[in-house]
């Protein structure tokens, strides 16, 4: 009876995961597209509903209804498989995302709200990304294209070199909080902004911070480190080839990997679901509703600055992201492992 | 020093923060965007539009059908079939009037050539249809867009010479030949 009702709470609690993940994926590109008209003196989507606020369902139905097409010498298979390749790893990465606080009981199960806390969760999350990169890799390579496979090639390039500089950014925290579980990571960081692993005394993890940012933004694919889907250059990269909802596959997976590494950042580097005073830390109605709103005003933000730099900078170039990635990015991750390190074996003896 | 700040530059990505702040600063500058369909643009004066053929304000048409217009138009889109009018040899109207709007090139000539200002440009600049056919205009359209947008007609000319080319057909109080010769 405790294991049915244990499924029963993780099966809602999956569904209430996904259910606003989605959402936030779908209203994340009317956001992109609204915050980038502004900061271009446009109006974005205006058409459908008030403030064109009914864009995305628009967009979903119309991707929905799209000829499928396969093109042909296109290996199908794993033409089909790729895109769920892609999505897949961005959706179940939300697995170990701590959304707040341990909280109440129910028949007795404790229910929470974050849908596991394993104690490898951030290793969980660092194997789930990489098997997004097969996704693209393979869509590229199975459309029998020049430019999807270019597209897939430097995709995959991008994102092992950049995957590197993200990994190794996470070992400061990971030193700092002593666990590889979200739930603990966050739970150390607890006591306003100055206990946040960005400035969390002894060894603050700002450029970290700086480098985690950085590669999330090659990790996703986004602007300036769009290059695998150069559109001046490669037409949409991997995505060339794709059509209806296999190409809203890819493109979800691109919003869901946005809110899922700016979900990580919060969890490790700005305190997760907690205030960044102690005194904001209200607890009627409920301490739960105070958690996801700081969670999701840390996540809003970071997503902000993803649209941001989307509409500030231009594209690198292939060479310079490479040197960038690897003759500035890793050896300063690496220099930050060792700083940290040893701040906390003097501090902490 | 110069070295310095560059460093500094390299650092702290100082040209990124730049442009970050004027993009942040340009969230909250209007618009320049003009909803078109339900918010339209003020035309300036003399905006070159569709052409359309005058009338003086008794409801008589003003060209003469010298053809002038046909004669000047870069483009040659423009038509005229000039004839006189029954038992009186010198004063002609246009019979017909073509105006093939496909291949105007709006430069406004014609309307300078026109020796009577029966020729001007509406501001109309919505003219799609659906059959292209409908763009090639005859007298009677290009009278109805100047009854439609010049609802202020001049008044005929006085005094009209008879040899004159100005002079219009359609009137009925023209000077008469007996009282010109006498």
């Amino acid at each position: 009876m405790e294991l049915a009702i244990k499924i029963g709470v993780t099966m809602v609690e999956i569904a209430a995961a996904m259910a606003i993940v989605l959402f936030h994926v779908a209203y994340l590109t009317y956001a992109e597209r609204k915050i980038l008209g502004f900061m271009q003196d446009r109006l974005g989507p205006m058409e459908v509903g008030f403030h064109g606020i009914l864009q995305p369902i628009a967009d979903g139905l119309k991707l929905f209804f799209k000829e499928d097409i396969i093109p042909t010498g296109a290996n199908k298979i794993i033409f089909s498989v790729a895109p769920i390749l892609t999505l897949v790893p961005a959706l179940i990465g939300f697995a170990v995302i701590p959304f707040g606080d341990e909280g109440y009981s129910f028949f007795g199960v404790k229910i929470s709200p974050y849908i596991t806390d394993i104690n490898i969760g951030i290793l969980y999350i660092l194997a789930i990304s990489s098997v997004g990169a097969y996704g693209i890799l393979l869509g590229g390579w199975a459309s029998n294209s020049k430019y999807s496979l270019l597209g897939g090639m430097r995709s995959a390039a991008q994102m092992i070199s950049y995957e590197l500089a993200l990994g190794l950014s996470i070992v400061g925290v990971i030193l700092m909080s002593g666990s590889l579980s979200m739930v603990k990571i966050t739970e150390s960081q607890i006591g306003g902004f100055w206990h946040w692993s960005v400035l969390k005394f002894p060894a603050p993890q700002f450029i970290a911070f700086g480098i985690y940012v950085i590669s999330a933004i090659a990790e996703t694919n986004r602007l300036p480190f769009d290059l695998p889907e150069a559109e001046s250059e490669l037409v949409a990269g991997f995505m060339t080839e794709y059509s209806g909802m296999r190409f809203a596959f890819y493109f979800m997976a691109e919003y869901a990997n946005m809110i899922l590494v700016s979900a990580i950042a919060v969890t490790l580097f700005l305190g997760g679901w907690y205030a960044p005073f102690p005194f904001l830390e209200f607890t009627w109605p409920s301490p739960w509703l105070w958690h996801f709103f700081w969670f999701a005003g840390k996540v809003y933000f970071i997503l902000f600055f993803f649209i941001w730099i989307r509409g500030t900078l231009p594209r690198l170039r292939y060479d310079q992201l490479m040197k960038f990635g690897w003759k500035i990015m890793l050896p300063l991750a690496l220099a930050n492992i060792l700083i940290t390190a040893t701040l906390l074996y003097l501090v902490n003896g | 020093m110069k070295k310095i700040k560059k460093i500094l530059n390299d650092l702290f990505f100082l040209e990124i923060l730049k442009g970050l702040v004027l993009t942040f600063k340009h969230l909250f500058v209007g618009t320049v965007t003009i909803q078109y369909p339900r918010e339209k643009r003020k035309l300036p004066v003399g905006y070159r539009g569709l052409l359309s053929l005058l009338r003086y304000d008794d409801g008589v048409e003003k060209c003469v059908g010298c053809a002038l217009c046909e004669a000047v138009c870069p483009s040659r889109c423009i038509t005229v079939k000039s004839a006189e009018v029954e038992g009186e040899p010198l004063k002609r109207y246009a019979r017909e009037f073509y105006i093939d709007i496909t291949r105007c090139v709006f430069c406004g000539w014609c309307v300078d050539a026109c020796p009577v200002n029966a020729l001007a440009m509406t501001p109309e600049y919505e003219y799609a249809v659906y059959n292209k056919r409908e763009l090639i205009f005859d007298k009677q359209k290009l009278l109805s867009m100047g009854d439609k947008f010049f609802p202020e007609r001049e008044k005929p000319i006085e005094v009209q010479h008879l040899n004159v080319a100005v002079f219009n057909v359609a009137r009925k109080e023209y000077p008469s030949h007996e009282e010109e010769g006498r």
